[in-house]
């Protein structure tokens, strides 16, 4: 059986008075075997966090259900508690507490005795990186380092899932890079990962399979590889284009063309079209999409050329820019 | 129940470290009302003697209702703030109840202990203090301390989980002033009887239960409270107090 089951999870929050009711999930059904790492992506506001609330017991589902481990989370949610943990997406330390003693009273919270508390305390502080840090404030650590000890509290009870909640938004491209290493490292040691993130990047490096979540829905599901090989064409080619006149049409009509998808282009970009080819590469290809974009008369500001990443599985399911 | 006795102990631990702020924010008041109409006052004849014996039992009453509130007020603030530190209770293996009742509990440990303190506080700041008839009944104070803590951090919770904080200053102004000034604490229930049946009003105020069981356990030749109407209103509120306020938390932290 699978250690984790979520079925026809559904999740509306009631409006108020100013505010209409949201629809944050609305079906949502997947399943994660145990020693997986298994990855949520999705834009703000996909229903990303709001699933792994339903699952931590800390957001009740409107109706479905979701087992861990075969416990019902709704109906026992200590039980399921003591099954999970979870890297939230705020930085939530105890800030009356120094960073050992967070540790040391998340093995209390869970009935550790003392001796191996403490032990294991020390030995997480010592497998994050932070015991220098052990004596310190949370507050007085970096936005790494807290993110570090936040992992390192969660496993403090030895949970069969872990939860991790965009654990690397608003972190710097170095610390982004330590924190996807020491994961990497977990999981290899056994430990089961839910991530959510809106980072392609992340999500390619870190999940084996991934769900690609918008508006509350999973539009697919699948390895990275094979969300990839979806795509129509084995390449893709982008251009970025200002033209007097539609050039998608006559670009589709080129051989080897299979498919084209035009992408919003955000910010200071007027006039700018970003058009993106799928292509299957064949001899003079790129010379015959460059006369089309020619002798319609555009202009071609940039072009790029390469392998389909889970940006283009992306933007060929929704439509849109991840990033925009 | 290993992981109530758990978040107690962290709060307890939290409470001993900033114990001295903690304990002036609390103290200050009660104990400068004291040394004006408690010792000044007197002497200056301008209030009866009388007056002291009556003031001690409500200004620690006063004491534990403000230390109660306070202690589960300003800790909620936080746990309910943008980064929801209250997540990392929320998750121990304990239900929401059980989190809410610990943090009453906690509140109540502060209250006890404010209230405890302020006795000796005030004793020594009255006036001629040995003309006051203050026996404290141990027997009977322990008891009642424990439950008029427990009332207050409950009141605590109910606040805490229904206000905003940035109303918490009128909080104070508006709810927690008038309860002081019309709970029994400056005069005893007794002495109500002069107002006919406006007297009955102020069993709506649950500080009015408070003033009186201090006053039956500290002072017990000042006239108090039927003892079973007395016990009555403080479990009623108490009872009152935990669901109203266990209800809101939960409403505050499971969405």
């Amino acid at each position: 059986m699978s250690l984790l089951v979520v079925e026809n999870l559904v999740k509306t929050y009631p409006g108020g008075r100013k505010s209409p009711a949201v629809e944050a999930v609305r079906g949502v059904s997947f399943s994660v075997e145990a020693g997986e790492f298994f990855g949520l992506l999705g834009p703000n506001g996909a229903g990303k966090s709001t699933t792994i609330g339903c699952i931590s017991t800390l957001v009740r589902p409107t109706s479905g259900r979701v087992l861990v481990d075969g416990v019902d989370v709704t109906r026992s949610p200590s039980a399921a508690k003591r099954r999970i943990a979870v890297v939230p997406q705020s930085r939530n330390l105890d800030h009356d507490l120094t960073v050992r003693e967070v540790l040391t009273f998340h093995g209390r919270y869970f009935g550790l005795p003392a001796v191996e508390r403490e032990a294991r305390a020390d030995r997480l502080l010592d497998e994050l990186q932070v015991t220098e840090k052990a004596h310190a404030k949370p507050s007085t650590l970096s936005g790494g380092q807290q993110q570090r000890v936040m992992i390192a509290r969660a496993l403090m009870h030895d949970p069969q899932l872990v939860l991790l909640d965009e654990p690397t938004t608003g972190l710097d491209p170095q610390a982004r890079r330590v924190l996807w290493e020491t994961l990497r490292s977990l999981h290899a040691r056994g430990i089961t990962f839910i991530l959510t993130t809106h980072y392609m990047e992340e999500a390619d490096r870190l999940c084996q399979r991934l769900a690609v979540v918008d508006h509350g829905r999973i539009l697919t599901l699948d390895t990275p590889a094979a969300l990839k090989k979806t795509l129509p064409g084995a390449q893709v080619l982008d251009l970025w284009v200002r033209a007097p006149q539609p050039l998608a049409p006559r670009l589709r009509e080129i051989s080897g063309v299979q498919n084209l998808e035009p992408v919003a282009v955000g910010g200071d970009g007027e006039g700018l079209e970003r058009l993106r080819l799928f292509v299957d590469p064949a001899d003079g290809l790129l010379d015959r999409v460059l006369r089309t974009v020619r002798e319609g008369g555009a202009d071609l500001q940039h072009v790029n050329l390469g392998q389909p990443s889970l940006e283009d599985v992306y933007i060929h399911l929704t439509g849109k820019d991840l990033r925009e | 129940m290993t992981a109530f006795l758990a978040l107690l102990r962290r709060d307890l631990l939290v409470a001993r470290r900033n114990a001295l702020p903690m304990l002036v924010a609390t103290l200050t008041q009660p104990i400068l009302v004291v040394l004006v109409f408690g010792n000044l006052l007197p002497r200056m004849h301008l209030v009866s003697a009388e007056f002291r014996a009556v003031i001690l039992p409500g200004l620690m009453a006063i004491t534990m209702m403000m230390a109660g509130v306070q202690g589960v007020l300003m800790p909620l603030v936080q746990d309910l703030s943008g980064t929801r530190e209250v997540d990392e209770r929320l998750l121990a293996p304990i239900s929401v109840f059980g989190v809410s009742l610990e943090r009453i509990v906690a509140g109540s440990l502060h209250a006890a202990a404010a209230g405890l303190l302020a006795l000796p506080a005030m004793m020594l700041l009255l006036h001629e203090a040995g003309g006051v008839v203050v026996r404290p009944a141990w027997s009977a104070l322990l008891p009642l301390t424990a439950l008029c803590g427990l009332l207050s951090a409950a009141f605590g919770l109910t606040l805490g989980t229904n206000v905003q904080p940035r109303f918490a200053g009128l909080l104070f102004a508006v709810v927690l002033g008038p309860m002081m000034l019309f709970g029994c604490a400056y005069y005893p229930f007794a002495a109500l009887t002069a107002l006919g049946g406006v007297r009955y009003l102020f069993l709506l105020n649950p500080l009015t239960f408070m003033s009186e069981a201090m006053r039956l356990a500290v002072t017990p030749e000042v006239p108090h409270m039927w003892v079973p109407l007395l016990l009555a209103g403080l479990l009623g509120f108490l009872a009152l107090f935990v669901f109203l306020g266990a209800r809101s938390f939960r409403r505050r932290t499971i969405l």
